[in-house]
């Protein structure tokens, strides 16, 4: 008994081993507690990125108000307006039909821009298009924000209930990718409050070059089409109705070429912004084949579906940019890109087709600033 | 421990500029970008030749205005 007090005091007294045995408590209270250290770190950093992205989504949603206030010369208070619609949800159609589920979700798409567009035209006073189309694209910016947000939250807030530590550290692990697309979404409201061309406008910039100065018809909902002539083929030029910040309906204006104008193109040529893989260029351009054109899919559909009923082939050139370059003021490197695209444009025209022949050239693409 | 970095851009500054090119001697200026513009819209006389000019590009560049 007494040897063992003995001991104990002697190891007691030397510092080294003091300091040995507490070292060995902190290797085992890691061992046994790291993942809850872990969880308090992820806590930690994505509770920073929640503070961020809340200062976002409260600038986007105070820009719109702004914008709709003194540009759009709101009669009374849009606030409560505003706020109401931050939370308007598109239920999209079931997935398991069968039968198809494109021409359901083009519905409930088109019934949502439908929506979102009389809603701003109750609140605008000055019915200039413009404005009326930048305010639609600023509330669906601050809505986006707003439901980055409130996921966000969502998990940040089960997580800490639940201290799931496979929850947290995924969050985590996304936060990055999450914050640098809502960062993009918060610059874009600048550029559409100023009506400046887009990144994802060089489609449109491109189209109208060919148009300028001809005649434009509307061939479906903000889309218009012109024709022109070049070395002896006969160029349907589509593109979203400008300077309004429209993307159109590039789909459908080409079906209705085809089958409702009756033009036999020999080929579709489509040009879009496309986004480019980290340690690409900015303003690189690379040809392919297929339907170059984002989003949901309902437009993609529509042009693939023609483009192989009526068998002819589609050509695709893509201006390579970041996701915020797409939704912000066009880069000087987008901008300078698009000479050589005329010039690849050209040359595809003259390769694939032959003289006497119809070609359908489709800018893709928010068409904000460009004209035709 | 794992960890992850923000990989938001460094904020840099943009000067948007408008550039008017005249059809017929190809002759482009460029300016500060100004509320209403847009692409193919009519812009000033070109010094040159006296022709009316087009605007055809619209862009962002780091650079400063011209003062
Ligand atoms: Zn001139």
């Amino acid at each position: 008994m007494s040897g063992i007090g003995v001991s104990l005091l002697q190891i007691g007294l030397d510092l080294n081993s003091i300091f040995y045995v507490v070292s060995l408590l902190v290797f085992v209270a890691y061992g046994l507690y790291a993942p809850r250290i872990q969880v308090w770190f992820a806590l930690n950093e994505i509770g920073r990125g929640l503070t961020r992205l809340k200062v976002m989504k409260d600038k986007a949603r105070k820009e719109t108000i702004d914008y709709l206030t003194t540009t759009g010369k709101a009669s009374g208070d849009p606030t409560e307006r505003v706020d109401q619609f931050l939370d308007y949800i598109t239920i999209m159609p079931v997935d398991i039909d069968p039968n198809g589920i494109v021409g359901k979700i083009d519905h409930v798409v088109t019934t949502r821009d439908e929506r979102v567009r009389q809603e701003v035209g109750t609140i605008v006073g000055d019915k200039n298009p413009v404005t009326v189309s930048v305010s639609e694209n600023l509330l669906e910016a601050a809505t986006a924000l707003n439901t980055i947000h409130k996921i966000v939250r969502h998990f940040y807030l089960l997580g800490k209930k639940t201290s799931s530590y496979f929850m947290l550290v995924q969050l985590q692990m996304l936060m990055p990718m999450i914050i640098q697309e809502a960062d993009a979404l918060v610059s874009a409201v600048d550029t559409f409050k100023l009506a400046q061309p887009l990144g994802d406008g060089i489609g449109a910039v491109i189209a109208s070059r060919y148009m300028v100065g001809r005649e434009k018809q509307t061939i479906a909902k903000d889309t218009v089409l012109a024709v022109n002539e070049y070395k002896g083929r006969k160029l349907y030029v589509v593109k979203a109705e400008g300077p309004m910040a429209y993307v159109g309906q590039p789909g459908v204006g080409i079906r209705h070429v085809i089958e409702e104008m009756g033009v036999k193109p020999s080929a579709i040529i489509m040009i879009d912004a496309a986004l480019k893989l980290e340690g690409e260029k900015t303003g690189e351009i690379a040809e392919g084949v297929g339907a170059a054109i984002g989003g949901i899919g309902v437009e993609k559909y529509q042009i693939e579906e023609v483009a192989a009923k009526h068998k002819i082939p589609i050509y695709a050139v893509l201006v390579k940019q970041s996701i915020l370059e797409a939704i912000t003021a066009m880069r000087k490197e987008i901008a300078e890109a698009s000479d050589k695209v005329m010039t690849l444009l050209n040359r595809v025209i003259e390769e694939k087709t032959k003289e006497g022949d119809d070609v359908l050239i489709a800018g893709i693409g928010n068409t904000l600033g460009v004209s035709q | 421990m794992i960890s992850s970095r923000s990989v938001v851009e460094k904020k840099v500054k943009y000067t948007v500029f408008t550039i008017e090119e005249c059809p017929v001697c190809g002759q482009k200026t460029k300016r500060e970008f100004q509320p209403g513009d847009y692409v193919t819209k009519d812009g000033a006389k070109c010094t040159k030749c006296g022709n009316q000019t087009r605007i055809s590009l619209i862009y962002a560049e780091t650079a400063k205005p011209p003062k």
